[in-house]
């Protein structure tokens, strides 16, 4: 007797997370596959920001791209400025005074540390521990004033410029930023230790999410994910850009590759940042005026192209500009954010965990929707029906 | 082992060396080629010991040329070398990197939807993702220099 009827049984609970999801704070949508409780399969759907800045910036001088690319992400404005500042001075054939690059750093550690302040916050949020959250963020305040201390802003500074900064710091604002940064560096070394001791972040972040080396590289996943997998990369390091060639401090990493390593690096960085920004505060060089005048900088640029790297909070960071030579805009502007591998790249780390897990792993890559967002990208085929067995939607199908 | 003067084992292939500032070599090579330089890559310094940073095209209008670089970032000293090569702007296509590297989607998808550069052999290309969808339906390519965007 032939088979007269067929019926099929859905393989998999669809399951959208976001765009608007209490557990996500940022624009994106994960649609995951779950048989159960267990996620088979997650496609990353991005496009709910689109904004075009890489076309913006052919459109505008190259002064007035520093605006620009300041405002691709509100966290990491300093970054992407100091990123496309030194493109341009490489173009120019510059070189900045010494002040003005330990004053860089400094305002780029600042940022580093709030940061780092705030995903960690937001982490203990998604599971759950919301005092942990308000506390953290409590203490992310005085970074943020010290960043305004510094550069005259809280959030969008645009204090690094062609030539320099855009303020100098007298001695009372370094008192007040070292106070500050004392004060930091006790409640962040409590705020590790509870990542370090407590039951229930343990249980929530511990083996979830795991990442190898190998696929870490094979993704092209950069920053604090990578480095919790074993793989040394900071461009800090290795680029020695402005005054990180003089700065003492240490590149961390972790071999656990899960959600907690990634974490405890972000701690671990903070506290690397405090002392950078503390060293950068005893030893500040008083070679030059670090701010340069405007008027003077060159209003042509010559024919050349540059590509310039920086290790922003979630990890390499890198600009390339292209001069022609003729007009006074920019020829071509590509900026890679680290979001924009950390998050596309990534579909393959949530499967076999369980749909509890999946905004634990998501923020504990940081996700930045308004870096990738400058260009919008699906990740994979969205058929809604599936002819595959589950155990080729095994760990590693893309 | 992997500083960039040990590549000599894709001499071959090289056409021409040039410099990016600050001090990023850049190698040019012919697009056939492009596949073969990576497997010469993975088979001497091993799969793991560098990544695909970025995918960058550019449209040289005036000289009917679109290039494309690959910037690789070999480990430990994260040195980055440039792979470059050279379009005919009539038919932008290049072989893709995707089942060697998973890590060369994000790009290679955005060059596409961006410049229109066509990657064979990556399945998941398309339009419309990138860019809104009234410049898909006017068939516009927004990073080409003739897009009127």
């Amino acid at each position: 007797m032939g088979v007269t009827k067929v019926v099929e049984i859905p393989l998999a609970l669809e399951l959208p997370v976001g765009p608007q999801h209490p557990a996500l704070h940022e624009p994106v949508l994960l649609k995951a596959y779950a048989d159960g409780e267990e996620i088979v399969k997650v496609e990353i759907n991005t496009g709910y920001n689109h904004r075009g800045i890489e076309k913006l910036c052919e459109k505008n001088s190259f002064y007035r791209d520093i605006f620009i690319v300041a405002r691709v992400c509100g966290i990491c404005n300093l970054v992407h400025a100091d990123c496309y500042v030194r493109a341009l001075e490489s173009i120019l054939g510059m070189e900045i005074s010494n002040r003005a690059k330990y004053l860089r750093v400094l305002a780029m550690e600042l940022e580093r540390l709030h940061s780092h302040m705030l995903i960690n916050a937001v982490m203990a949020e998604n599971i759950g521990f919301d005092n942990l959250f308000m506390n953290i963020m409590l203490d992310r305040e005085r970074i943020m004033k010290a960043k305004e201390i510094l550069t005259g802003n809280r959030v969008l500074s645009d204090y690094v410029m062609v030539g320099g900064v855009r303020r100098d710091i007298d001695e009372v604002k370094k008192e007040k930023i070292k106070e500050i940064l004392a004060k930091t560096e006790e409640r962040l070394r409590f705020y590790k230790r509870v990542f370090e001791e407590d039951s229930s972040i343990l249980k929530r972040l511990i083996d979830v999410g795991k990442v190898s080396r190998e696929e870490v590289l094979k993704h092209s996943i950069v920053g604090p994910v990578a480095r919790a997998s074993g793989v040394k990369i900071d461009s800090r390091a290795s680029d020695k850009y402005d005054a990180y060639s003089e700065i003492p401090f240490n590149v961390i990493t972790r071999t656990e590759g899960d959600s907690w390593a990634r974490m405890m690096v972000r701690w671990d960085e903070a506290l690397e940042s405090i002392n950078i920004a503390r060293y950068v505060l005893d030893n500040l060089p008083s070679d030059a005026n670090p701010v340069p005048d405007e008027k003077k900088l060159p209003r042509k640029f010559p024919f050349g192209e540059a590509y310039t790297r920086v290790e922003a909070q979630r990890g390499e960071l890198t600009y390339y500009v292209m001069s022609d030579g003729k007009s006074p805009n920019p020829y071509r502007v590509k900026i890679r954010t680290p979001s924009f591998n950390n998050i596309i790249n990534t579909g393959f780390m949530y499967v076999g965990y369980s749909i509890a897990d999946l905004p634990v792993i998501l923020t504990s890559l940081d996700p930045c929707i308004s870096c990738m967002e400058r260009a919008v990208i699906i990740d994979l085929e969205k058929n809604a029906l599936y002819k595959i067995p589950i155990k080729d939607l095994s760990r590693g199908f893309r | 082992m992997n500083a960039p003067g040990d590549l000599h084992f894709i001499s071959e292939y090289i056409l021409e060396t040039q410099i990016v500032k600050p001090d990023r070599k850049v190698y040019v090579f012919k697009r056939e080629d492009l596949r073969r330089i990576f497997e010469k890559l993975i088979e001497n310094l091993g799969p793991s010991s560098f990544y695909i940073s970025t995918i960058i095209g550019t449209d040289l209008k005036d000289e009917g040329k679109i290039r494309l670089d690959y910037y690789v970032v070999f480990l430990p000293k994260e040195e980055t070398i440039v792979f470059r090569t050279f379009l005919p702007r009539d038919d932008p296509t290049i072989d893709s990197l995707i089942d060697m590297f998973p890590g060369a989607l994000s790009g290679e998808c955005e060059t596409y939807d961006l410049l229109g550069v066509v990657f064979k052999g990556n399945s998941f290309l398309r339009r419309g993702f990138f860019v809104p969808h009234e410049i898909v339906e006017a068939d516009k390519y927004p990073l080409r220099k003739d897009s009127g965007v």
